[in-house]
Order: structure tokens, then sequence, then C-alpha cells
């Protein structure tokens, strides 16, 4: 080979290291987005399966207590009662009293549910677990700590116990996934307690 | 969050306590992982620290894992997923007495240990606690820096009120 030609492959090499070096950062940042994006698709898939829960003005109105956040120590719950027409069907009400928990308070420091979380899906199975499908929202955008996470899983676990009796114990997913921890702390491989007592049908309107 | 493990460190071994961390950089070790490092010792006890960005500011929690199912096999081994449960009781009042010496430094703090279920607490086969400091924000450092000392001299103090109450299981299988 010619000192001509080894200094044009030389040349051609490196050309193509710094042609490599320059297009697998851009190649790389399309990918993660590309996989960004499909994700967001498929939970946007995933809501538009998801039946909006709607609250049936014709059905009866009964003293609903949420529990949110105090605005005197932000590690505890309080609860807050308000009137909601709610079904007697467990599951939809218990979708029903958990989206008006997410929808969040009038004063939003008292959220302890990011505001971007839905729930996805909910059913109770015969024992007594209701099994919830939350939206990855609700791991990625808390603020990670023993105490948020905990907050957040009391405030539905306490609003299913105040509102549907026949719901003994809780199962939190995320995005149809069982999830280790929920956002590196609280454990969500086992089941949270809900209610002690037996199962019970819910109460008659006016009775709360 | 090294810089606190390493203050606490300083004060157990100044309690003359030997002291061994589950990680010592960057590293990020599984829950399992670091709870095979905490199993592997006699007579340890276990302490996972956390920083919150939420919370009363300049306060601490502790926390023992809320109640678990006791099960022993019949060969009389813990289940790895559930060896926390026959520790539950000694971690309660682990976690009071270095709660107590907290709140004694912290105002605002409680005056008790709270139960959580705290993943890393639930395969850790040892009296074993999470202390929370809030709340610090991540591009702010003084705060923490401010706490860390009272944190760490508090959980050796709390280390060395416990041991007396600390029985060791008697043989394999046993439990406390």
């Amino acid at each position: 080979m010619t000192p001509r030609w080894k200094v044009g492959l030389i040349g051609g090499l490196i050309i193509a290291v710094v042609a490599a070096a320059i297009y697998f950062p851009i190649l790389r940042r399309r990918v993660k987005r590309a996989a960004r994006l499909q994700q967001q698709s498929e939970e946007q898939a995933r809501r538009e399966l998801t039946q909006p829960v709607t609250i049936n003005p014709g059905d009866p109105r009964v003293k609903t207590k949420l529990f949110w956040g105090s605005d005197t120590d932000d590690s505890t719950l309080v609860p807050v009662t308000v009137e909601l027409p709610l079904s007697n069907d467990p599951v939809l009400r218990s979708k029903q009293v958990l989206n008006t928990l997410f929808a969040g308070p009038v004063d939003a420091d008292l959220r302890t549910l990011p505001p971007d979380a839905v729930l996805l899906e909910l059913y109770i199975l015969p024992d007594g677990t209701a099994v919830a499908d939350f939206s990855e929202a609700l791991a990625t955008s808390i603020p990670s700590g023993i105490v948020s996470e905990q907050l957040a899983v009391d405030s539905i676990a306490r609003t299913l116990e105040a509102n549907v009796p026949q719901v003994q114990r809780l199962k939190i997913l995320i995005h149809g996934q069982e999830m280790e921890t929920l956002a590196g702390h609280l454990d969500l491989t086992g089941t949270f307690i809900v209610n002690t007592k037996p199962a019970q049908t819910p109460p008659k309107p006016g009775n709360r | 969050m090294l810089d606190l493990a390493a203050q606490v460190r300083r004060a157990l071994e100044a309690q003359g306590f030997q002291v061994v961390q589950t990680r010592q950089g960057n590293e990020n070790p599984s829950f399992d992982d670091r709870s095979a490092t905490a199993n592997a010792q006699r007579g340890a006890v276990f302490v996972t620290l956390h920083i919150a960005s939420t919370g009363l500011p300049g306060t601490v929690r502790v926390y023992v894992n809320s109640d678990l199912p006791a099960v022993t096999e019949a060969n009389g081994l813990i289940p790895w997923d559930r060896a926390q449960a026959p520790f539950l009781g000694l971690s309660q009042k682990f976690g009071d007495l270095v709660q107590g010496m907290l709140a004694q430094r912290f105002k605002g703090s409680p005056d008790n240990a709270r139960t959580a279920a705290v993943r890393q607490l639930r395969t850790t086969a040892a009296p074993a606690i999470a202390v929370e400091i809030s709340s610090v924000v991540v591009e702010d450092r003084t705060a923490l820096d401010r706490m860390a000392p009272g944190v760490a001299d508090a959980i050796a103090r709390g280390v060395a009120a416990f041991k007396p109450s600390y029985v060791i299981p008697a043989g394999p299988g046993a439990l406390p």
C-alpha cells in the first residue's frame, strides 16, 4: 500500500469515527424519545379504554369522608366530609370516592396524591381485596420519602375504609404492574389493611 | 447521604460498636443485597437513613415495619420475605429509644417511632429502623449539614440504650 493510500485510509477512518461520535448521541436521544412516546401512548390508550366514572346525580347523596393532609401537621391526615351521590355498587362506589380524592382538596397544599395521577382501574376480589391500578404518575410524581409515600397510601386506604365497607384490603398496582415500592420506600408487594371489621353492606343514605 | 452515614458511623464507633455499611460509595445495592449484608451479622441492629423533601423542616422520624404475619417454616427457618416479623417487638423498642433521643434534639419530632411498610425493613432479620430527616432540599445541603451531628449522636445513644435489652436468639431458628 502506497503512503498516499495509507493517508487516505486513515483519514477515512478518522472521519468515520468522528461521524459516529456525533451521530450516536443523536441516535440514543431518538431511541429514548421514541421509548418515552411509546410509554406515554400506552398509558393514553389505557386511559381511553378506561370508562370514565361519572357521578350519577340520581344516586343517593351520602356524607363521604375524604382523607387529605392536615394543615397543622403535614404528616397526618384529616377527614373532610362532603356530600356526594354515590353508587351502592362497591366497585363503582370505590372508583367514585377515589376519583374525588384524586381531584384533590380546595387547598392544593393539603394534597396527598400527585395532581396528574389517576385511577386506571379497580376490582374487588371475593375476599374483599380491592386491587387498584394507578397511572405511573402516582409513583413518579410523588415526593420521594417514607412520610409522603405513607400519606399517599393511607389517604387512599382510609378513604376506602370510611366509604366502602366491603373493602378489607388494598393492593396497589402501577400501570398494571406490581411494583416493589411506591417511590423507593413504601412496600407495594403486599396488601394494606383497610378494614378489620367483617364486610358489610353500605349504609343507607342519611345514616352516615 | 454518605456524609451523614459517615457521621453516624463515627458516633457509633465512639460508643464502641462495630459498623458495617451496606454501601460505601454511589453504588446502589438492591434491598435484598442490603438485607443480606445485615442478616449475615450476629447480634446486629439495622439502621437505614433517609432524607425527605416533605415533612416539617428540622424534624426527624423513626419508622419500624408494620405488622407482618409471623411465620416460621417447619425447619425453624424464617422466610426471607418476612424476616423482620420475629423482630418487630425489638424493633419497636429500639425505634422508640432512638426517636426519644431525636425528639430531645429536634423539636417537633414525634416522641415515639411510627409504623410503615418500609420495604428495606421487611427482609431484615434484626431489630431494624428507618430514620428519615425532614425536610431537606437537595440543592441546599446546609440544613442537612446542621442536623447531621445531632442525628448521628441520637442514633448512637439510642443504640447504646437499646443494647442491654437486646437478647440474641439462643440458636438457629430460635426467635428473640
